[in-house]
């Protein structure tokens, strides 16, 4: 299935794109959904690494199931103030 | 403006597109309220004209939402919740705030002021953490643009 994921910050940035949509397995973890990420875009793999995956707006477990019609975000470092 | 105020405590956030100028939400509480407020904080966050070794025109903020919103909200009430606040008030800025500008205001009051200056660094600290929110500097030359990730 197809899962797009909403970029941000220095990773949009990295990739020149606000989404990418990534190819991932029907049952596919939030860990799956960031592993099909850092292999389709190796400039933010390291980040892909150390940041968290929104899903529907709430941080996600790794192994938290994804559906296709999801709304996720990767959360590399933020910051704000 | 996001408004959670149920008996107590007070609790507001805002995200403004731009510089945050003066604000309701920072104004001294009236009413009941004020009747158990013993001490009023303010902290506002400025753009600093230096960025590492170099000099900035602005900084751009940007941020998703509504996850923002409802974290700032959540965080500011497990704050309230935790160090027994009166008032949590939270405004950030979106969008392009240049150098000398105020882009992040907290307006904290509460009975005591022990309780609202461990409240101001706590939220601050796990603000920088888990709310969804990113800045980037502009230079004077826009094309020269580089990711902050500073803390």
């Amino acid at each position: 299935m197809k899962v797009k994921v909403l970029l941000f910050g220095p990773e949009r940035d990295a990739v020149g794109a606000s989404s990418v949509v990534v190819e991932v397995a029907h049952g596919a973890s939030a860990a799956d959904v960031l592993g099909a990420l850092a292999s389709q875009c190796p400039s933010i793999a390291n980040a892909v690494r150390a940041a968290r995956l929104a899903v529907n707006g709430e941080f996600a477990q790794r192994d938290r199931r994804v559906l296709e019609n999801d709304e996720c975000a990767l959360i590399g470092l933020v910051s704000g103030g | 403006m996001n408004t959670v105020a149920n008996d107590t405590p007070i609790i507001t956030i805002t995200l403004i597109d731009g510089p945050l100028g003066v604000s309701c939400a920072a104004l001294p509480l009236l009413g009941d309220g004020a009747c158990t407020v013993g001490a009023a904080l303010k902290f506002e966050g400025i753009v600093r004209a230096q960025e590492g070794e170099r000099v900035i025109a602005a900084l751009n903020y940007e941020a998703y939402r509504p996850m923002a919103d409802r974290l700032l909200e959540q965080l500011a009430r497990e704050v309230c919740i935790k160090h027994g606040l009166v008032r949590v008030a939270v405004e950030h800025s979106v969008g392009r705030v240049a150098v000398g500008e105020c882009s992040f205001r907290l307006t904290i009051d509460s009975a005591h002021r022990v309780e609202a200056l461990l409240a101001m660094g706590e939220f601050i600290d796990r603000m920088k953490i888990d709310v969804p929110l990113w800045k980037r500097p502009v230079f004077h030359n826009d094309v020269d643009e580089r990711a902050s990730h500073e803390r």
